[in-house]
């Protein structure tokens, strides 16, 4: 279910009427979707899911409790504010309790489409239909997901803020198989705006992977200069700036920017020159929510520049202790590209592996941030300058921190999706990278 | 296993403003009024041509409580209440759900899913037919002692506040503890005439400790060996968090001066602390049909195990017996019903019988796929939002019908590693080469156990692996380890899963150091 801001102002506003404690948060957010999913060349579970929910986070001096439901009736919104006023009386009090937020200033959001909005359940299979008839023709399996979603969020507080954002997201993914089973190949994105999804060519780009990495050679592990396509570059980026890049961890002794000897290693030169990570609410490419934790503004925040570790998420609480300005966790991701195209990046690689995805990355060892996961979908051998032929699957066992330190080359800024993405907008590039620890072989396919 | 629960009350004064909530909506539907929306639901798909369908009506209480050092990190409680219709329609699914269980909001979710369902059918090169579907009317509750929802928050965190404060004075600088519960109701009806009504709670506490080396910058953590349980508080009150804790934090010191591993291959004696979760990735999911039949291929993956396979492979030594089952006491999979409404308390079935893979995990319209029957009842949507696709019941590795202890095991290992609780894990979308950690390595030498060692991580290929299994434990040495969190299907649905194990030796498994120097 979609409430406008007036909708949520007002649900808002009834809910802090309710309210006997000291202070109060309210938060709200829903949704509506429309999604096919499709497999061996047919629909399978198709939906049309709606969402809301309400939460209140009450205040007593420094106790807080919260509660949240999925009912809007009057009597359950006084049964959810009766909840947290009792979670919050029973609660002992929390020394790093910070009062919530008086009116901020915010972006204007630029993450809805209101074509995404409107788009229709037909309009999803009209798009998936000439996918599945060309995989017929070129006697491939294909399998996919095709989800069209508009959501919103509201956040309010007893002292006066109230903030209101709608995004639009479309998700495209499909992956086609050879039927001898012995080639793969996947293609997929976001997209704020259904008309601009290429759903057609997304389905091209995957069924020519399966076709040119069928039967594909044994090679040995080792360290390889790979070419990272944007959906493996994304989920490393997405984890590492997502998961780990975190303020108070690091000045605990107890992240990968702890300084021996005590605190971060803020302001060090910790990656390669040629790395910028940034975020931005209103990025052309990725444009995200406009606020973030605790309802502070989502704003432009560079987290490395120029291989220099710029900013670590912050929250409020430790930004007041270490007297610090708080760093909300990001809404949107980007990182900025260059100008090698794929096609000269593997014109200047000797030797080398072209990687479309990753698969079931886990950390491994957060003091380096070392990750373990899977090559999947079409990897290919360059030899001197050329894609010479299909190749196994991978394990790898690398951390970004280094890999960051290694990257040759850079493709420009696109917008990417990977499987173990963190779930926000976020834009990538290709990348060259040297070095590249692959473990040992996958006989998967 | 099954018939009404027969919690042990608490005493009146323990009763909360919390339970308010979800007290509210509970009050608004009962069963007439669900059979009532059913009967919309199901009415209004048949007018519009559905050949079958099914109405499910969740509620999800839900409470969260969160503890760190000293403190209180969080204290929440949750309410999530709505209903999914599923229609199938000249061979087409169609799906549709809402948080608003009125009338004319049903009618209206009925009409999204059928236009749902008809848009999709021009996709079809083929159209979905299920088997003859049972029909009950039936009520389950899972049984326990104490209803976790009964019992004051404050209890809970002054519980936690004591399990804190043990691991800090044994040593660790950081202490998190966390306890969530989950209460799930779910009243199904479907068009073949199944009404059915079940409750099940879940307590699921988590916590680590870390220590810091502040000269060399190292730091080590310790997690609990405690897994989440289909169970109530009794669980909670029954563990020995507080001397686990303490434990932790001096295991968690003894992490950062002990021995790097030398990588090599080396025979592993697995605890089945860490061995459930190799059984969740390297049989559970293989095993499972929807991904043989190629339908999990653009996200879960497909699978080694094919169908040519089935009743021939040797998956395993013969020590090896995985049965599935939902009854299981304090599994995470056990309920009367799957939500497809097939019957599975009582339904166990093997999975691999004597090292033979005999059995496929089946939700409904797939079994007929690949010459079988019927489902076996391995259905299950995370919420009322999501769409019932195939998901794992407990999948269980039997213990050895003949003694064997932990000691038994170790004493015919001359240069090995003991690995104890779950640390990362990862697996190829066929499920053949995995990677595992843990929490704790400790040298097995000669037949006994030595130090601690650090830095360890196993690879290897789930046939292979499972065919140099030669000794396993005895049911005295069996422990029920599960996740909360199983992910599948697009949107992706999490699904809590259990996993009994009894630990296992493991012949020469390859072993990484995986310590990065570079780094730092």
């Amino acid at each position: 279910m979609i409430l406008g801001e007036t909708e949520a102002r007002d649900l808002t506003k009834k809910v802090l009427a309710l309210s006997k404690a000291d202070s109060c948060i309210v938060t709200i957010s829903g949704g509506e979707d429309r999604h096919i999913r499709f497999a061996q060349n047919m629909a399978t579970t198709n939906g049309a899911p709606s969402d809301i929910g309400i939460g209140v986070e009450s205040h007593f001096g420094k106790r807080s409790g919260s509660a949240s439901t999925t009912d809007l009736s009057d009597d359950a919104l006084a049964s959810l504010v009766e909840a947290s006023e009792a979670t919050a009386k029973l609660a002992p009090e929390n020394p790093e309790f910070m009062p919530p937020l008086g009116p901020q200033r915010y972006a204007t959001g630029t993450a809805f489409s209101s074509a995404t909005q409107a788009t229709t359940s037909e309009m999803l299979a009209n798009a998936i239909q000439p996918v599945l008839q060309q995989a017929r023709d070129k006697n491939l399996q294909v399998s996919g997901f095709l989800d069209s979603g508009t959501s919103f969020s509201s956040f309010g507080t007893s002292q006066g803020l109230f903030v209101y954002d709608q995004e639009t997201n479309v998700l495209h993914t499909v992956t086609a198989r050879t039927p001898d089973g012995t080639g793969a190949g996947w293609a997929g994105t976001t997209h704020l705006d259904f008309s601009k999804m290429d759903v057609a060519g997304l389905g091209a780009v995957a069924m020519d992977k399966a076709v040119k990495s069928r039967e594909p050679a044994t090679l040995s592990p080792g360290k390889y200069t790979v070419i990272l396509e944007p959906s493996a570059v994304s989920d490393l980026i997405g984890i590492l700036v997502g998961e780990e890049f975190d303020q108070r961890s690091a000045d605990e002794g107890r992240n990968f920017a702890t300084k021996k000897g005590g605190g971060s290693r803020l302001g060090e030169n910790i990656f390669g020159k040629n790395v910028t990570i940034y975020s931005d609410p209103n990025d052309t490419l990725a444009p995200g929510s406009i606020y973030s934790s605790d309802g502070l503004p989502a704003q432009k925040t560079m987290w490395i520049e120029n291989g220099t570790l710029k900013n670590l998420q912050c929250g409020r609480y430790w930004a007041q202790k270490t007297g610090r300005q708080p760093v909300p966790s990001p809404t949107t991701l980007t990182m900025t590209g260059g100008t090698t195209s794929t096609e000269e990046m593997i014109k200047q690689t000797k030797r080398g592996l072209l990687i479309t995805r990753f698969w079931y990355i886990r950390e491994v060892d957060p003091q380096t941030v070392l990750l373990t996961g899977l090559t999947r979908d079409g990897v290919f051998l360059i030899d001197h300058g050329e894609i010479v032929k299909p190749v196994c699957n991978f394990r790898f066992n690398e951390s970004p921190v280094a890999m960051l330190n290694k990257v040759v080359a850079l493709g420009p800024s696109v917008r990417a999706y990977g499987e173990e993405s963190i779930g926000i907008p976020i834009a990538v590039p290709t990348l060259l990278v040297d070095e590249f620890t692959l473990s040992s072989v996958s006989d998967a396919v | 296993m099954g018939g009404c629960a027969c919690a042990t009350l608490l005493p009146s004064t323990l009763f909360l403003g919390v339970r308010n909530a979800a007290a509210a909506v509970a009050e608004k539907l009962d069963l007439s009024a669900k059979l009532h929306l059913a009967d919309v639901a199901l009415g209004t798909a048949k007018a519009m041509g559905a050949s079958y369908a099914d109405f499910r009506l969740c509620r999800y209480q839900s409470e969260y409580v969160e503890v760190r050092e000293h403190r209180l990190e969080e204290s929440s409680t949750g309410l999530s209440a709505g209903f999914g219709v599923r229609v199938l329609l000249d061979g087409t699914w169609g799906y549709a759900s809402s948080s608003l269980a009125t009338e004319d909001e049903v009618k209206a979710a009925v009409n999204r899913a059928v236009d749902v369902a008809k848009a999709s059918q021009r996709l079809q090169a083929r159209k979905f037919v299920l088997e003859d579907l049972p029909s009950y009317q039936d009520e389950w509750t899972m049984p326990m002692k104490t209803d976790p929802f009964l019992v004051h928050s404050d209890e809970k965190i002054d519980r936690m506040l004591a399990i804190n404060e043990a691991a800090l004075k044994a040593g660790a600088d950081y202490a998190t503890i966390s306890f969530a519960f989950v209460r799930e109701e779910k009243f199904l009806a479907s068009s073949t005439g199944s009404r059915i009504t079940q409750t099940r709670v879940r307590t699921m506490p988590d916590s680590e400790v870390t220590v810091i080396d502040k000269t060399t910058g190292k730091f080590a953590s310790r997690d609990t060996l405690a897994a989440p349980r289909g169970s109530g508080y009794d669980y909670i009150l029954d563990y020995d968090f507080i001397g686990e804790a303490a434990k932790a934090a001096e295991q968690a010191r003894e992490k950062l001066k002990a021995k790097p591993v030398a990588p090599d291959d080396y025979d592993l004696v697995l605890d089945p602390t860490n061995l459930w979760l190799t059984i969740h990735e390297s049989v559970g999911h293989p095993t499972e049909l929807d991904r043989a039949l190629g339908w999990e291929a653009n996200f879960a993956g497909t699978t080694f195990c094919t169908p040519d396979k089935l009743g021939k492979l040797r998956y395993g030594s013969h020590l090896m017996n995985i049965v599935a089952d939902r009854s299981q006491e304090g599994g995470l999979s056990t309920v009367g019903y799957d939500d497809d409404g097939i019957r599975s308390i009582g339904a166990e079935f093997p999975i691999i019988k004597d090292g033979v893979f005999v059995n496929y995990q089946m939700a409904i319209g797939q079994a007929q796929l690949i010459g079988q029957k019927c489902s076996n009842g391995c259905a299950f949507a995370e919420s009322w939002s999501a769409f019932p696709i195939q998901r794992m019941p407990n999948v269980s590795l039997q213990p050895n019908p003949k003694p064997c202890s932990l000691e038994d095991l170790f004493s015919d290992v001359k240069r090995g590693i003991y690995i104890v609780g779950n640390g990362s894990w990862s697996i190829d979308q066929q499920r053949h080469n995995f990677q595992f950690g843990g929490q704790l390595f400790y040298e097995i030498r000669n037949g006994k156990l030595g130090g601690m060692l650090r830095d360890v991580a196993y690879q290897g290929s789930t046939v292979e692996f499972w065919n140099s299994m030669d000794g396993i434990g005895d049911k005295s040495t069996y422990f029920l380890g599960g996740a909360p969190n199983c992910g599948k299907g697009q949107p992706e649905q999490s699904a809590p899963v259990s996993h009994g194990a009894v630990p296992a030796r493991f012949r020469q498994v390859t072993v990484l150091n995986t310590e990065r120097k570079d780094i730092g």
